[in-house]
């Protein structure tokens, strides 16, 4: 070992890049800390915060193997030089079944183990919004997400629509009916929660919980055309109190003017096409009635 | 249908005869008949590189553009035609043909043989990929360029639906990717079929499977994937072609169609087509190591058996390109499971590379610098992998650029960086010289510098929820940082990039001269002189081992120390006569060797692609030109003679 | 095409063409597997007529099913000919197995007139989609199978075929068989199985 150290310390200027490019990654990685607009290392909702988590419990491990096998190969490049162009061979080791069954089988016990919470995860966070979720209707087109209210009505029955900045309640769950009027879309809070793709002909529901009023910023996260890059939103999350609040203002407001409000988008919500219905095998509650709660 | 052979000779035939010979002499209508695995071998490669370097400018304008927030280097328009190209390009034109260029340089030398079992085939392969790839780059100018509008596709590489229909990527760019791919990939079925018969049927005697090199088993598992993986790709864009040329319903949603189809057909091909692009940096990596650590791949039979549970294991994972589209909990558990599961395959190949390490005698040459930058590399991109099986979690990173970091680490850092310890280290059998030693050290280093500098960072930018394919940001996200970063690494890449250029030229015309055995092999390749004669192999080699030229070069004595074979006794054994082409007689020098005849029918037969392409988006009428050129190209294949008659 | 191959010992016994006709067959299963996939995924899910019910004529296309069967015979029939050395009958079988496969060519056509003319079209519906892209793709199998038949024929009249060629006939005869086979499954699938 003593010899190993020796190696290395002789050897040190010549990996100068290598401790570099090291100092480089601490660098990066402390980075993530940062209170940034959409950093997913700064949840504020329940889904969020559970995707971190995971993430790290996957991603610690994942730094410990990587940091093994390139110290490793690094460790392996000094100790095994060739110091003498003209020396025999080594001894021509061609392999070890024990060694090569331990590093086959360990692995996919540890993987395993690894699956056993995000399996849990997946079915936790794809459970069906609860029945006292607060329901909102999105509707995705290029390049922009809107918004309606199917508890927010005028006096002929059309729901309050917002082409933008939404208000959602904090400390209960939000249900986003997920509408597209064009092509694939995502929709996306990174600090509330992971992306659902907005699929014409079939209408994902994802939930999502905001802790605490606050701004937050969303974006498109699949491809959606020329101007993918702009499809953004504000979402506000008002306290129980300022969002009933807002929705007694926006509703005095709907009654006193009447006036017609953009309809929604051709999807048509409430009539599911057959494929939609056939195609998703998993329960992806569309419109259902426990969906549509508050 | 190919096998005819002409029964009497006509004028017609007198003439194409000639024809043929007058080729095989001429130094550049030779490359356009040729048949020899070889030649087509730096064809397929040197295309490759060059669309490298077409695909790495469109990265640079791109890193330009981001390098900084609301930048205005490139337009919305030309941002998204740029990554669309520049995803297709290093696909489909880059690390596919340029594994291609060493299946075809390769194979046939490392099992034995002298050329392919259908070498005709082989240059219809070359000649379709060429065509693919002019056609489709041709979609730059389909709109008028100098007034600086690309014509490009815009649809993404993965042209999802229903944004690859017409009423929302209007203009030719997508049905120049469509059928561009479509060509490509047969091109790349013709190259599937003819490795799989190469590899199972025309090994040198006593080359059994298990003796196979590493390099030839990846092969073999490449090609199957592509055999299997293209029909389905074919099939989702005949569909497309239909709805978009012809008003067919498979993505119209407006018709009732499921949008996810597309990705469901697209994955199931794209997923074994992310190993058709790693498995072959596998066996290159796997050839390398042991030479220049001087003793045998460690536990080959763990490495064989992986690449062929990683293949089978392939088509069970393109689920998890899809958590987030809301297929529900069964399918996104089920489909977790099996993506985490094919990370231990691919672990169970980087642990045996170490053990290949571990008590070696490491020779630190330019190939093996760039075979342990791609196991290092490899493992960050593998586990970065495994951070994306997480699903819930995934669905904060799906689309993000944590996810362009993952795929660049394992297909830059992996399959690029094993393509390059390639070429340097098979450079010297083809040219007979060495790659300069010193450039190549300084084109690793700069490569691995700028390698990660690039890609990183774009594990935090992803992470600090910055979505892939957006041309421009807001200043105030914490991402100016790390795509400031990522765009210096990508130039210093482009540098090394460019310092590679320099010394293949360089050493190209005054390199150092090489051996047959250059770097002390093991396998049959440098059994042969540098440069190979054209016939390969003068006397059919009889195998008795695996790492046969090692065996006949070392030995253990007494004491078990490896020592060299007494010179003189490291003769070859050979197999006279019978040698898998027909020659009945002794072949010193190669005389008498029956090769495979020059022919243009199958440059003639590939052109016929892109005349019908051309045809199906502007005018009909071009398509009977196209299938003209098939029909008298498949035609004159069938009847011409496949080899002279011995004159 | 390899030089020769046809007599020489490859590593697994079996001759390079035929190996390769093997792994195209393999591939092409994936091909029309594929387009059955679209195919099933979208029975009954049309959203407009015309449907499925009101267009198909199961003893017509019986009778045109039973007649590509029947080529297969006489495909069998052909090679063993040419593996007796009899290259007259060889040559009266192939002609039977074209025409035969010509036949049915004719019936697809008959039968994609007619449903044109009730409506249907490849933009009518996602039936009218998937069907003619199944069906079209195989009837292009067949189409390509009759020309390889008769430039066998062509060249066996002008004495290319004989006892020692017997492979080529071969190979034509398993792509045919293939060809077959996918139409038996999407007879099963695309006329006698439809949706309720």
């Amino acid at each position: 070992m003593s010899d190993l150290f020796r190696t290395i310390r002789r050897n040190a200027p010549r990996y100068v890049p290598l401790l570099l490019m090291l100092a480089i990654f601490v660098l990066l990685i402390s980075g993530c800390t940062t209170d940034t607009p959409q950093n997913t290392f700064a949840p504020e909702g329940e889904v969020a915060r559970k995707q971190r988590d995971l993430f790290y419990l996957a991603m610690w491990p994942a730094i410990g193997v990587m940091i093994l096998v390139l110290g490793g190969i690094v460790l392996m490049c000094l100790r095994f030089r060739e110091r003498d162009p003209n020396s025999r061979p080594p001894k021509q080791i061609e392999g070890n079944t024990r060694l090569e069954l331990t590093w086959t089988i360990a692995p996919a016990i540890l993987l395993l183990i690894v699956g056993v919470p995000m399996v849990a995860m997946i079915w936790d966070l794809g459970r069906s919004p609860d029945a006292n979720a607060y329901v909102i209707d999105v509707d995705a087109q290029r390049y922009s997400f809107s918004f309606s209210y199917p508890d927010i009505k005028d006096p002929s029955g059309q729901p309050l629509f917002l082409p933008a900045e939404p208000h959602i309640p904090t400390g209960r769950q939000v249900a986003f009916r997920l509408h597209s009027a064009d092509v694939i879309h995502s929709f996306w809070i990174p600090r509330l929660g992971g992306k659902l793709d907005v699929v014409p002909n079939e209408d994902n529901v994802l939930w999502l919980v905001a802790d605490k009023p606050d701004t937050f910023h969303g974006e498109c996260a699949e491809y959606c055309g020329l101007d993918h890059a702009t499809m953004k939103m504000i979402v506000h999350a008002d306290s129980p109190e300022d969002f009933q609040k807002w929705v007694d203002e926006q509703q005095a407001q709907l009654n006193a003017t009447p006036k017609p409000t953009p309809v929604r988008s051709a999807t048509p919500a409430a009539t599911p096409s057959p494929v939609a219905a056939s195609a998703s095998p998993a329960p992806t509650p569309t419109a259902t009635p426990q969906a549509t709660g508050g | 249908m190919a096998t005819i052979a002409a029964p009497r000779t006509s004028p017609l035939a007198e003439s194409l005869r000639n024809a043929r010979q007058a080729a095989e002499h001429n130094p550049i209508l030779s490359w356009f008949a040729t048949v020899d695995h070889k030649r087509i071998g730096v064809l397929y490669g040197v295309s490759a590189f060059i669309f490298f370097c077409i695909g790495g400018c469109e990265a640079l304008l791109m890193r330009a553009q981001l390098a900084g927030p609301n930048a205005n280097v490139l337009t919305n328009d030309e941002f998204n035609r740029l990554f669309t190209m520049h995803g297709t390009t290093m696909v489909f034109l880059v690390v596919m043909p340029l594994s291609n260029a060493f299946f075809n340089l390769m194979v046939p030398l490392m099992i034995g043989s002298r050329d392919v079992a259908f070498p005709r085939l082989n240059a219809f392969s070359y000649w379709t990929f060429i065509a693919g790839a002019l056609f489709l780059n041709a979609s730059f100018f389909t709109r008028n360029i100098f007034s600086g509008d690309l014509g490009a596709p815009d649809g993404g590489w993965f042209g999802y639906a229903p944004l690859n229909l017409r009423a929302y990527t209007p203009g030719h760019g997508m049905d120049f990717w469509m059928l561009g791919i479509q060509i490509l990939g047969i091109a790349s079925l013709a190259g599937g079929f003819n490795f799989i018969v190469t590899i199972l049927n025309m090994r040198a005697p006593g080359m059994t499977l298990f003796r196979m090199p590493v390099f030839i088993w990846m092969t073999l598992v490449t090609s199957f994937l592509i055999i299997f993986a293209m029909p389905v790709i074919a099939v989702a864009l005949f569909e497309l072609t239909f709805d978009r040329l012809f008003g067919a319903n498979f993505f119209n949603p407006a018709a009732g169609a499921n949008p996810l189809l597309w990705q469901h057909m697209f994955w199931l091909f794209g997923h074994p087509e992310v190993y058709i692009l790693i498995l072959p940096a596998f066996g290159i990596v796997s050839e390398i190591l042991p030479v220049f650590a001087r003793k045998p791949l460690f536990g080959y039979p763990f490495v064989v058996f992986s690449g062929i549970a990683i293949g089978f294991m392939s088509w069970g994972v393109w689920v998890h390109h899809m958590y987030t589209t809301g297929l529900g909990t069964v399918a996104n558990s089920a489909f977790g499971i099996s993506t985490i599961l094919i990370a231990v395959p691919t672990g169970v190949k980087i642990f045996n590379w170490m053990g290949t390490l571990w008590g070696g005698s490491i020779r630190f040459k330019a190939p093996m610098m760039f075979a342990i930058g791609t196991v290092a590399m490899f493992t960050i991109g593998g586990l970065s992998g495994v951070l994306h099986s997480m699903v819930p979690s995934d669905y904060q990173q799906q689309d993000t650029y944590f996810v362009v970091a993952h795929f660049h680490y394992v297909l830059f850092g992996g399959a690029i960086f094993a393509l390059f310890a390639g070429i340097y280290y098979w450079f010297p059998k083809f040219t007979g010289k060495f790659l300069n030693e010193r450039l190549g050290h300084i084109n690793f280093w700069l490569m691995l510098i700028g390698f990660n500098l690039t890609f990183f960072p774009m594990h935090i930018s992803g992470l600090l929820g910055m979505p892939r394919r957006i041309y421009t940001y807001p200043s105030d996200y914490g991402w100016n940082l790390w795509n400031l970063l990522s765009s210096i690494g990508a130039f210093t890449i482009a540098l090394s990039v460019l310092i590679f250029i320099i010394n293949f030229l360089w050493s190209i015309r005054k390199g150092k001269p090489a051996s047959a055995d250059p770097w002390d092999g093991r396998t049959l390749e440098w059994t042969i002189p540098s440069p190979p004669p054209h016939y390969n192999f003068a006397e059919i080699p009889i195998v008795h081992s695996r790492d046969d030229f090692w065996h006949r070069k070392y030995q253990e004595d007494a004491q078990g120390n490896v020592v060299p074979v007494l010179a003189g006794a490291a003769h070859a054994p050979t197999l006279s006569g019978g040698d898998g082409h027909g020659a009945d007689h002794d072949d010193h020098g190669g005389h008498g060797i029956h090769l495979p005849s020059p022919s243009f029918m199958p440059l003639i037969a590939a052109l016929g692609f892109p005349f019908i392409a051309t045809g199906l988006i502007y005018d009909y009428a071009l398509v009977p030109v196209g299938v003209t050129l098939l029909v008298v190209g498949f035609y004159g294949w069938a009847l011409e003679p496949a080899a002279e008659e011995e004159a | 095409m390899a030089v020769g191959s046809a007599h020489l010992e490859t590593s697994t016994g079996i001759d390079n063409r035929k190996l390769a006709m093997w792994l195209f067959l393999g591939s092409e299963c994936l091909f029309f597997g594929s387009l059955i996939a679209a195919y099933l995924l979208y029975r009954g899910h049309s959203l407009t007529g015309p449907y499925p019910e009101d267009l198909v004529d199961i003893p017509f296309t019986s009778v045109s099913a039973f007649i590509l069967l029947m080529s297969s015979v006489s495909m069998v029939l052909a090679l063993a000919s040419i593996q007796k050395g009899n290259v007259r009958n060889m040559q009266i079988w192939l002609a039977t197995t074209a025409i035969l496969g010509a036949m049915f060519i004719a019936g697809q056509a008959y039968e994609f007139t007619e449903f044109h003319h009730e409506g249907l079209s490849l933009s009518a519906n996602l039936y009218g989609t998937t069907f003619f892209v199944l069906t079209g793709f195989h009837g292009a199998h067949v189409t390509i199978g009759v020309l390889i038949l008769l430039s066998l024929l062509t060249y066996s009249f002008r004495g290319g075929i004989q006892k020692q060629d017997s492979l080529k006939i071969e190979l034509a005869g398993l792509y045919w068989h293939f060809v077959d086979i996918v139409w038996i499954i999407i007879f099963t699938l695309v006329y006698l199985i439809q949706p309720q």
